[in-house]
């Protein structure tokens, strides 16, 4: 951790091993992994299912230790209790008790992160403010749908005013209303100052709310950047041509033949994909519930 | 690591355990030992349930059993399981108590009595007959056993004294049970009452019995008509005593030294009755015996039958008579009833004011 | 919401991290004893009420001394039935499906350390099985001094004539000394101590295994052994009986290993009229705090390192 620019997590060299019962083989989950987020950014973890992104957020999280390396939060390292004293975590599908009604489960990690009876009370209206779970506040869980889950989730992880949210795809399986209410929260967080760090296998959520992504595959942080960065290919450019007749295209491929070093990779009508497609007609949300484990 | 924690746990807590298993022990809780005998007394569910902190809902379980088989007759189950029972809780001295129950009155009776046999099995009956006083001693030892477990109960030294008076017919080790029973904590006082009972009928013991049967008759609080009799015999047989050994001199010396004692006047009546046959003179000696306070209120039945037997006081004899009968007829004996009544036809007393109807005769 | 309402919240969400805090420890005792409650498990009372009644109706025919023998009997097993069950399915049905359900990464992402997790878990079984006791106690007090005057009622009105003041108090004595008295107490705090251990193997139990059945299964394996092995330990310590070496080493490793359950059986002797002393509940008691605290130290070393 560097003095002088003080980091929200720091991970480095991070490597996870888990042995196969039973197995000579083991799972490499986690493989020499560095990342760092500084306060107040939206961090966005990408990657396939298997990729090791959740395993990366519990180690963060002490849920998990690491075979080798280290993790930081606010310069205190994950395996202290103390340091979940300013991290909110959002499980992915969370599930609650749902014998417990909206208002009691937040009262309950309330009383988990130290708030006494009173705060409790008022932390409780504010959040289910916030989540626009008021009418809900008195039903038990079991009547809730996955949107609200998650959404009481997100509650239940702001209960002790974290410094550090951190969230395992917050938009799994939920309704693209529901989705997007998720993203506007995102945002009010991040005004707010509070970092996130939240994963996801989902490119379009992440790239409307992060400041800086890193991409996962097969446990090694392939590459981190800040959005528009890593869209972009480097050594390729664009044109994209409206009502251009043949012989313009005939002429602009002469001259890019007398260049050295330079080649034409493709040319033709522009597609757009599915996703995009799909995602631009339905307003931009996505109705993929494929699960990361 | 883990196992460790445990191992070094396991040597600590395992003194501290066992001293408190003696504790137990001595304290009467660990009377049951689960050992290969036992298991083979009692079904496996059974065994387990009596090992995990069942052992008394078990033994209520076996006692509902002996109690269905003491309903099909099967005394043999009724014993194996009355084992079981006492076994299991060998302090409960109920469980010995039924057992005994079972044993010394159940079968007992049942083998003693030709009618539960049909014509066919009459050589069965003959059969088992034989069986039956080995019911006996099986209660009568179940009893004892059970007195030793249970030192501080009554109940158990009473059943004793209940089988040896009732089947054994013997009142010396009846009382001598019943006497036992007697001083625990909890015994009720009745068995004192049968401790005298049983004493009183010891032949050659009359003298202790009418120590313990005048006490309690004149403490008063609860006069039986076992007590009424007894009192009377006693004193019957006491006086006797005295007729035979002493001469009339001695026996009036006597009565101006102790005049407490008003036997000594019984005494002196009884001499004059049968030896000089002298009614007037016995009459005086009654006369002065109940003067004395505690004289017990029979000698004024004496008395008064005693009067009646000469003709011109008859009539103011059965007065007293009836008197007498209508406040207390505890004190009349079958005999003396059977006076009254010849008194009564005597008098040509109408049937309506009869004091003896014929069946009173029999109800005392 | 106030400025200085804001404050106060920081406060408390500032002050400094609590290596133990009884507060957190009591939230998720109570939370687990409000779970327990609102999965309707107190529905049992129910069938312990039909049994107790059911004891009596069936069994009027006896003599008083069974009558009210079979009462405790079945009161006393239902208890013993109903709290160890409480503690050992209670505790494997809820560790293994917060690990399950993933309900326990939100609670150990709180500043909770795994011990208090454990440790609450426990204390809320525990109260579940205290408040299910006590429920059951009223319940089996309250059919007994019933029963007790009742009988005495019966025995009086079947007496022949009119009993004497004398009799009828010796009556009420014998009755009432098999019937509603304090050393009954005894018998239900033995009872609940003996459900208390019994979480606790549930507990230990169930932080390394992954399912419920495994943990009931295992758990209750351990329960039975526990009250085995006291026989065990009769080998181990032989009075005047010849063991074989092998025999004797294993009785003494089990002995060594597995509670011993057995030690907390006084409920047979209580209801056969037998006291126990105040020091020996004193002493059972002490061994309990014994077994909660070893096995929930066991249970921690293994959790704090589980991978979740």
């Amino acid at each position: 951790m560097s003095k002088d620019l003080p980091t929200a997590v720091q991970i480095k060299n991070l490597t996870k091993i888990f042995p196969l019962p039973f197995r000579k083989e083991k799972v490499v989950a986690v493989d020499n992994l560095s990342l760092s987020v500084k306060p107040g950014e939206v961090y966005g973890l990408i990657g396939p299912n298997g990729s090791g992104k959740s395993t990366t957020m519990k180690v963060l999280l002490g849920l998990i230790s690491a075979t080798s390396g280290s993790s930081t939060v606010f310069g205190m390292s994950s395996t202290e209790t103390a340091s979940r004293g300013s991290v909110g975590f959002l499980p992915e599908n969370p599930y609650f008790y749902k014998y417990l009604t909206g208002a009691e489960t937040i009262a309950f990690y309330g009383k988990l992160c130290g708030l006494k009876r009173k705060a409790i009370k008022e932390r409780t209206s504010e959040l289910l403010n916030l989540v626009e779970l008021e009418g809900a506040r008195d039903r038990r869980l079991a009547g809730y749908s996955k949107g609200m889950l998650q959404r009481i989730g997100l509650a239940q992880a702001l209960v002790g005013r974290p410094k550090l949210v951190v969230l395992d795809e917050p938009t799994a399986g939920v309704d693209p209303a529901g989705s997007r209410k998720i993203r506007d929260l995102i945002m009010q967080l991040k005004e707010q100052g509070i970092t996130v760090i939240l994963s996801s296998h989902l490119l379009e959520q992440v790239q409307e709310v992060c400041d800086r992504v890193g991409i996962i595959f097969e446990g090694k942080l392939v590459r981190e950047g800040s959005l528009k960065k890593l869209i972009e290919i480097e050594d390729q450019t664009e044109i994209v041509l409206e009502n251009a007749g043949s012989d313009l295209l005939k002429k602009i491929s002469d001259l890019v033949n007398q260049e050295s070093g330079v080649n034409l990779v493709r040319s033709g009508r522009p597609r757009t994909t599915l996703e995009t497609l799909f995602l631009k007609e339905t307003g931009g949300d996505s109705k993929d519930a494929r699960n990361d484990s | 690591m883990i196992l460790a924690i445990l191992v070094v746990f396991g040597f600590l807590r395992i003194p501290f355990e066992s001293q408190t298993e003696q504790k137990l022990k001595d304290l009467g809780f660990r009377d049951w030992v689960p050992n290969m005998s036992a298991r083979e007394q009692l079904t496996q569910a059974s065994f387990i349930g009596a090992i995990g902190g069942f052992r008394s809902l078990v033994a209520s379980i076996y006692d509902l059993r002996a109690h269905e088989a003491f309903r099909d007759k099967d005394w043999g189950s009724v014993e194996r399981f009355r084992k079981v029972t006492t076994s299991l809780q060998p302090r409960f001295a109920k469980h010995w108590d039924l057992a005994a129950w079972d044993m010394a009155w159940n079968a007992y009776a049942y083998y003693r009595s030709k009618s539960e046999f049909s014509k066919d099995d009459l050589e069965l009956w003959r059969i088992e007959k034989m069986i039956m006083p080995s019911y006996l001693e099986k209660g009568l030892s179940f009893a004892k056993e059970g007195a030793k477990w249970t030192p501080e109960s009554y109940r158990l030294p009473m059943v004793i004294g209940d089988i040896y008076s009732q089947k054994y017919n013997n009142p010396k080790l009846a009382s001598e049970w019943y006497f036992k029973s007697s001083q625990a904590k909890d015994a009720p006082t009745y068995i004192y009452r049968a401790y005298a009972t049983q004493l009183a009928k010891c032949v050659g013991m009359e003298e202790e019995a009418y120590e313990v049967v005048s006490n309690l008759y004149n403490d008063g609080k609860l006069r039986t008509l076992t007590l009424h009799r007894d009192m009377e015999r006693l004193e019957g047989y006491l006086v006797n005593e005295l007729v035979q050994a002493k001469s009339i001199d001695e026996l009036k010396t006597m009565v101006r030294k102790e005049k407490s004692k008003y036997i000594i006047h019984e005494a002196i009546a009884t001499y004059y009755l049968e030896e000089e046959n002298n009614i007037s003179l016995a009459i005086d000696a009654y006369r002065e015996l109940l003067k004395n306070p505690k004289a017990p209120d029979f000698y004024r039945r004496k008395f008064a039958l005693l009067i009646a037997k000469d003709p011109a006081n008859q009539e103011r004899a059965y007065k007293l008579l009836k008197k007498m009968y209508l406040s207390s007829p505890q004190i009349f004996r079958r005999v003396d009833l059977i006076d009254l009544k010849k008194l009564e036809s005597e008098l040509n007393i109408p049937t309506k004011e009869k004091l003896i109807k014929s069946e009173d005769s029999n109800k005392q | 919401m106030t400025v200085e309402n804001n404050k106060s919240i920081d406060n408390e969400l500032n002050s400094k991290f609590k290596l133990f805090s009884l507060s957190r420890v009591m939230a998720i005792a109570m939370n687990t004893f409000t779970q327990l409650v609102r999965m309707k498990v107190f529905y049992f009372l129910l069938i312990f009420s039909v049994l107790i009644i059911g004891a009596n109706v069936l069994f009027l025919n006896f003599t008083f001394e069974q009558e009210l023998k079979i009462l405790q009997d079945v009161s006393f097993g239902a208890m013993t039935l109903f709290a160890s069950i409480f503690s050992i399915v209670g505790t494997a049905l809820l560790i293994p499906k917060d690990i399950e359900d993933r309900t326990l990464y939100s609670i150990l992402t709180k500043p909770v350390p795994r011990f208090e997790y454990l440790v609450g878990k426990l204390l809320g079984i525990l109260f579940l099985v205290a408040v299910s006791l006590l429920l059951m106690s009223i319940l089996f007090f309250a059919v007994l001094f019933v029963r007790q005057h009742g009988i005495l009622a019966e025995e009086i009105n079947q007496m022949r004539g009119q009993p004497s003041q004398e009799q009828i108090s010796s009556l009420r004595e014998d009755i009432f000394a098999q019937g509603l008295r304090l050393e009954l107490i005894n018998g239900v705090v033995a009872v609940f101590l003996k459900a208390a251990v019994a979480a606790a193997i549930a507990l230990v139990v169930s932080t390394f295994a992954s399912s419920t059945l495994f943990t009931i299964i295992v758990s209750l394996v351990i329960y039975f052994i526990g009250h085995a092995q006291s026989m065990a330990l009769n080998y181990y310590f032989p009075e005047g009986d010849m063991h074989g070496a092998l025999q004797r080493f294993i009785a003494g490793i089990v002995a060594i290993i597995f509670p011993n359950l057995q030690i907390f059986n006084v409920v047979d002797g209580i209801v056969s009229g037998q006291s126990v002393p105040m020091s020996l509940m004193f002493r059972l008691t002490g061994l309990t705090g014994f077994y909660l605290f070893i096995y929930s130290f066991v249970s921690w070393v293994i959790f704090a390192k589980k991978e979740l």
